[in-house]
C-alpha cells in the first residue's frame, strides 16, 4: 500500500527485464502485469440494498487507495461490479456475465444462496477466492468450501462473542433466542445452543417470526412469561426489533437485548428511537467515529469521506483488503494467481494489522476471522460505544 | 393452560387482525366497485407511512396534522391511478388489468426507494407508549389505537354502504353496471370515489403499521398476506375483510403462540386451503353464477 513510484519503477523494470528472459516462454499470470480483477454481484436495489451501497462504496475506496498507491507488484485491481437486487438469480447472471468478459480472480457475492450455488463453479474454475456479505456458519468450513471467506466471524461465532461476554458478566445467565424464519436467522440457533450449554448459561426460550411480520406482540408475551436477562435478536436488520424491546420495555421486562452484525450499524440502531438507548452488539470491525486506539486507515477513510460510514461500508472496505492481501502474498510467493494459490495467501495472514479496522492484530486461520468485540448504544452520544475488550474465538 | 397468557396472545391477535382487516377493505372497495383485483395496495400502504414521514419528519409538521395529509396524499393517487392507468383499461381483460396494478406496485416500491433510499426507517412517535392493561392482560398501546381506528373505519364504511347515497350507487354498481348506468348513476364517478377511499385507507392503515413495525421499501409484502384474508373473507365483502382480518390475526397469534413462530404461514395457508375447498367465494363474498 506504501509504495512508492521509485519502487514501481524498479518493479516495472524488473518485470521488464524478466519477460526479455522469458521470452517465447508462456509467461506465469502472475507476471503478465495485466489488472488484477475483482468482480462483484452487489445488492444495490432490493431489500439488502441498505447495506449494498456501503459495501459498493468500501470496495471502491479501498482499491482507490491501493491503485493510486501503486497497486500491488503495479498491477491495478479493477472492480467490475452488477447489481442484483439481492436475488440469488440475477446475482448468478452478474457472475456469469462477469466472469465471461473478464478473468477474473477475487469476487464479492451477495448472499448465503449465492455463495452456495457458485461454489461449485468456484472449485471447477479454480481460477479465484469469493467473500461476500454473508457470514453464514455453514460457509465457514474450508473442506467444503475451499475457496470461499469471510471478513469477520460467522454467525455461530458471533453468538459465541456474545455468549462469552454474558457468561462473564452474569454467570449462569438466563438468554433467549429471538430470529427469524429464514436461512440467515435459522443459521446459528442450534450450535449456539450448544456453545451456551459449555459457557453454563441456560438458553430458556427460542422464539421464531415469520419473515416480514409486521406485529409481534404474540411474541412479546412469550419473551415475558421466559423472563431472559439476555436477549439476543438475529436475522433481522431493523424491524421488528424496535416494536419487540418497546413493548417488552413496557411490559416492565429488564433484559438487555442484543444484536448481531447487520443490526448493528450506527444509524440502524439510532433509528429504534427510544428503544435503541442500552442496545447492544457484536461488532468486528471498529465504527466509523472510533477515536480509541490506533486505526489510520480509519483516518484515511474518515479523510476520503467527511461524513459517517456504515459497517457495510466497513466490511466491503475490509473485505476488498483480505483480497488485495491474499493476491500479495500469492505475487510475493511468485505463484500463479489461482484459487488455491490466492487462498494459501489469505491463510497464511497471521498477527496482520488492518490499519486499525479490526482491533487488533488478525489471523485467517479457516474461511472467517473470529475477532469482535461488544458495543452498546449510548443514547447520549446517540454512537455505539465499545463494552467490552476484543474478544477472539 | 395459563388463562392470563391465553387473554393476552387473544388480545395481541385480535389487533394484529384489526390491522389486516383495515387493509382487507382496501381490497374489497375496489374490487367491489370495479371488479379490479389491486395488487398494489401493499405499495399504496408503504407509500402512505412514506408521506407521513415526509410531512411529519421531512417538513416537520405535527404528527396529527401529517396523518390526514398522508391519508389525503393515498387518496389523491387512487384518484390519479384510476384516471390515468386503469380508466383506458376499462375493457380489457382482467388479467391485463391486473399486470397493471403489479406494475404499479413495482413502480411505487422504485420510486420511493430513489426518493428515500433503501433502509429501512421508523416513523417519528406520536401515539401514546402508556401501556393497555384490559383486567390484567397487557396489550399493546400502538395495537390498541390500531385496533380502535380500524374499527372506526370499518363501521364507517358499513355504515356509508347502508345509508349514504354514494354507498347505495357504489353497491347497484357492483351488483350490475349496466343497470346502474340505466337509472343515472354516475358509473365512473362511482369508481373513482371507490379508488379514491380504498387509497386513502391503504395510505391510513400504512401509517399505522408504519409506526408498529417501521417502513422500508419492502413493506408491500404485508399486501400480500392480507390478500389471504380478502380471500376467506370474500373478495367483494367488507364485514367478510372484517371476520377474515380478526380470524387470521387470531388464528396467527395462537399459531405462534402454542406452536412457534414458524406455524404461523403454515396454519394460516391450510385454513385458507380448507376454506376454500368449503367455501370458493369465500366466508361472505357473492356466489356469481355465470350462465351461458
Amino acid at each position: 500500500m506504501t509504495n512508492t513510484n521509485l519502487d514501481r519503477r524498479q518493479l516495472l523494470a524488473g518485470t521488464a527485464a524478466l519477460a526479455g528472459m522469458t521470452l517465447g516462454v508462456r509467461p506465469l499470470a502472475a507476471q503478465d502485469g495485466g489488472d488484477i480483477v475483482l468482480g462483484g454481484s452487489i445488492p444495490l436495489t432490493g431489500v439488502f440494498a441498505f447495506a449494498g451501497v456501503g459495501i459498493h462504496a468500501g470496495i471502491q475506496d479501498y482499491l482507490k487507495i491501493l491503485n493510486d498507491g501503486g497497486g500491488i507488484k503495479g498491477r491495478k485491481i479493477k472492480y467490475v461490479a452488477e447489481d442484483t437486487a439481492y436475488k440469488v438469480d440475477a446475482s448468478v447472471a452478474a457472475f456469469n456475465k462477469i466472469t465471461s468478459q473478464e478473468k477474473v480472480s477475487l469476487y464479492y457475492g451477495d448472499s448465503t444462496g449465492f455463495s452456495k450455488t457458485i461454489n461449485p463453479e468456484l472449485d471447477r474454475r479454480g481460477s479465484m477466492i469469493m467473500a461476500g456479505a454473508s457470514f453464514a456458519t455453514e460457509l465457514n468450513d474450508p473442506k467444503k468450501f475451499p475457496l470461499q471467506f469471510m471478513a469477520g466471524p460467522d454467525y455461530t461465532e458471533m453468538f459465541g462473542i456474545l455468549l462469552r461476554y454474558i457468561a462473564k458478566e452474569k454467570p449462569g445467565a438466563r438468554v433467549a433466542f429471538v430470529y427469524s424464519d429464514s436461512e440467515f436467522g435459522r443459521d446459528p440457533i442450534a450450535p449456539s445452543e450448544a456453545v451456551a450449554k459449555e459457557l453454563k448459561l441456560s438458553v430458556v426460550e427460542k422464539i421464531v417470526t415469520p419473515p416480514g411480520s409486521v406485529d409481534v406482540s404474540t411474541e412479546v408475551l412469550k419473551l415475558r412469561r421466559a423472563n431472559p436477562d439476555f436477549t439476543i435478536f438475529h436475522g433481522y436488520v431493523l424491524a421488528p426489533i424496535p416494536e419487540f424491546v418497546a413493548q417488552a420495555k413496557q411490559m416492565g421486562m429488564k433484559s438487555q437485548f442484543m444484536g448481531t452484525f447487520w443490526t448493528m450499524d450506527n444509524s440502524t440502531v439510532q433509528r429504534m428511537g427510544d428503544s435503541a438507548d442500552g442496545f447492544m452488539g457484536v461488532m468486528p470491525y471498529r465504527y466509523y467515529y472510533d477515536k480509541d486506539g490506533s486505526s489510520p486507515m480509519l483516518e484515511k477513510i474518515r479523510q476520503m469521506r467527511p461524513e459517517y460510514q456504515s459497517t457495510g461500508y466497513l466490511q466491503g472496505f475490509v473485505t476488498a483488503m483480505l483480497m488485495a492481501e491474499a493476491v500479495k502474498r500469492t505475487l510475493d510467493a511468485g505463484k500463479e494467481l489461482t484459487g488455491v494459490n490466492l487462498k494459501a495467501g489469505l491463510n497464511s495472514i497471521k498477527d496482520f494489522d488492518t490499519g486499525g479496522l479490526f482491533g487488533v492484530p488478525i489471523s485467517i486461520p479457516g474461511n472467517s476471522v473470529p475477532v469482535g468485540r461488544i458495543y452498546r448504544f449510548d443514547a447520549k452520544a446517540k454512537q455505539m460505544q465499545p463494552a467490552s475488550d476484543w474478544i477472539k474465538l | 393452560m395459563d388463562t392470563l397468557f391465553l387473554a393476552e396472545v387473544t388480545l395481541a391477535g385480535l389487533g394484529a387482525g384489526a390491522l389486516y382487516a383495515l387493509t382487507g377493505v382496501a381490497f374489497v372497495l375496489i374490487y367491489k366497485a370495479t371488479r379490479v383485483v389491486n395488487l398494489a395496495i401493499g405499495e399504496i400502504l408503504m407509500l402512505g407511512g412514506y408521506a407521513f414521514l415526509g410531512f411529519a419528519a421531512g417538513l416537520g409538521l405535527s404528527p396529527w396534522l401529517a396523518l390526514p395529509l398522508a391519508i389525503a396524499a393515498g387518496g389523491a393517487l387512487g384518484w390519479l391511478v384510476e384516471r390515468a392507468l386503469i380508466r383506458p383499461m376499462l375493457g380489457e381483460s382482467p388479467i391485463s388489468v391486473f399486470m397493471v396494478t403489479i406494475g404499479l406496485g413495482s413502480i411505487l416500491a422504485g420510486v420511493v426507494q430513489l426518493g428515500w433510499g433503501a433502509d429501512p426507517l421508523r416513523l417519528p412517535e406520536f401515539m401514546p407508549s402508556t401501556p393497555v392493561f384490559i383486567g390484567e392482560a397487557y396489550l399493546a398501546p400502538k395495537v390498541a389505537i390500531g385496533f380502535v381506528a380500524a374499527a372506526v373505519v370499518i363501521g364507517l364504511f358499513l355504515a356509508l354502504f347502508r345509508f349514504s347515497r354514494g354507498g347505495v350507487a357504489l353497491k347497484a354498481t357492483a351488483a350490475d353496471q349496466g343497470a346502474a348506468y340505466s337509472v343515472g348513476i354516475d358509473v365512473p364517478r362511482v369508481f373513482s370515489v371507490a379508488w379514491i377511499l380504498a387509497c386513502a385507507t391503504a395510505a391510513g392503515a400504512g401509517v399505522l403499521i408504519g409506526a408498529i413495525g417501521g417502513i422500508s421499501p419492502t413493506m408491500g409484502v404485508f399486501g400480500l398476506s392480507v390478500l389471504v384474508v380478502v380471500i376467506i373473507g370474500g373478495l367483494d365483502s367488507i364485514a367478510g375483510a372484517l371476520v377474515g382480518g380478526l380470524l387470521i390475526g387470531l388464528v396467527e397469534a395462537l399459531a405462534g403462540a402454542f406452536l412457534g413462530g414458524e406455524f404461523k404461514l403454515v396454519v394460516t395457508f391450510a385454513l385458507l386451503l380448507v376454506l376454500l375447498m368449503v367455501r370458493p367465494y369465500g366466508l361472505f363474498g357473492t356466489h356469481e353464477i355465470e350462465r351461458l
